[in-house]
């Protein structure tokens, strides 16, 4: 990461927070900026006047849900764990698209398709996410043939309520904990429904 | 028609199509790396869907790799994960671990560091 966000000038060390990051020395504002903004993450500190490109980030509100979600059910999480997740969520999408590109330039193609995603994860260590990922794809696949094949029925009637965000998360949840613990993705059921799909 | 709304349809889009995050952001993050001209719905679905994976995966080892008091996720259990795990070193730089000002004053004081631009 480039410094233009960090300081190591201790005369701008009193300014703001109580917390400043070990070795890289980033300062750490106090605001508690509740609003959900593209940008949704701490704008207090001066230093920062221009928002660079990589300074977006998915709304907090659904972040932390997903963590909620994954997490036992008493465990309750910290204001900056979520920002920090929130930061992760942004670093992890670059990390995917910039190796998918570079494969997709390889290959000289202008489009990211699929196959470069799955690929790229595949390379940088996301394996376990590539089976259940396709399998979702395919389930997608199928909702919308059928959806197609039917003719304007709604899929989601067919394959009812199976699928809600919160099924999702505990099912993505102990997906993910059955591999971290025994490297083992269990087969997977009801997965994606389509509904409108317009991007 | 505020940016409000638009979120709300691609979030109301999203969830129909069971995820829960909203894919306008996602490819808008996307877009932000250099040299990426386009992205076909397929390889946006699926990134989409992997962040989520992606949260749930960070979010659960950080917790059982040492729930802070009551129960909470901390920073600093992230912090550590990141730390300890291969898969997460990517994260490395961005999740720096803390210190307070005044210990980072203090550790200034013994070692004046002459630091490289990073």
């Amino acid at each position: 990461m480039d410094g233009d966000s960090s300081t190591t000038d201790a005369s701008q060390l009193g300014m703001s927070g109580e917390y400043m990051a070990g070795s890289h020395y980033v300062l750490q504002s106090q605001d508690d900026d509740g609003d959900e903004s593209l940008h949704d993450h701490e704008e207090g500190n001066g230093s920062k006047e221009n928002f660079r490109e990589q300074d977006i980030y998915l709304p907090i509100a659904n972040v932390a849900r997903i963590m909620k979600n994954a997490v036992p059910q008493t465990g309750k999480i910290a204001k900056d764990a979520k920002e920090c997740v929130q930061e992760c969520v942004s670093e992890f999408i670059s990390f995917i698209t910039s190796e998918a590109s570079e494969r997709c330039h390889q290959e000289k193609r202008k489009t990211i398709n699929g196959e470069d995603i799955l690929f790229a994860m595949s390379t940088l260590g996301f394996d376990m996410y590539v089976e259940p990922l396709k399998l979702y794809l395919q389930k997608f696949r199928e909702a919308m043939k059928g959806e197609k094949g039917i003719g304007g029925v709604s899929v989601t009637e067919g394959l009812g309520e199976e699928l809600t965000d919160d099924s999702f998360g505990k099912w993505g949840a102990s997906i993910l904990i059955e591999s971290i613990n025994r490297r083992y993705l269990p087969p997977l059921v009801g997965l994606g429904h389509g509904g409108e799909f317009g991007i | 028609m505020s940016g409000n709304n638009v979120e709300e349809n691609a979030n109301h889009a999203s969830n129909s199509k069971g995820i829960s995050l909203p894919m306008t952001r996602v490819k808008l993050i996307m877009k932000s790396s250099p040299d990426v001209s386009s992205i076909n719905q397929e390889a946006l679905l699926l990134t989409t869907k992997a962040t989520e994976l992606f949260v749930q995966h960070l979010a659960l080892s950080s917790f059982n790799n040492g729930p802070g008091k009551d129960q909470t996720l901390l920073y600093s259990d992230l912090a550590n994960t990141v730390e300890e795990k291969e898969t997460f070193q990517f994260l490395t730089d961005i999740l720096p671990k803390k210190i307070l000002v005044r210990d980072y004053l203090k550790l200034l004081e013994e070692n004046p560091i002459e630091e490289a631009d990073n």
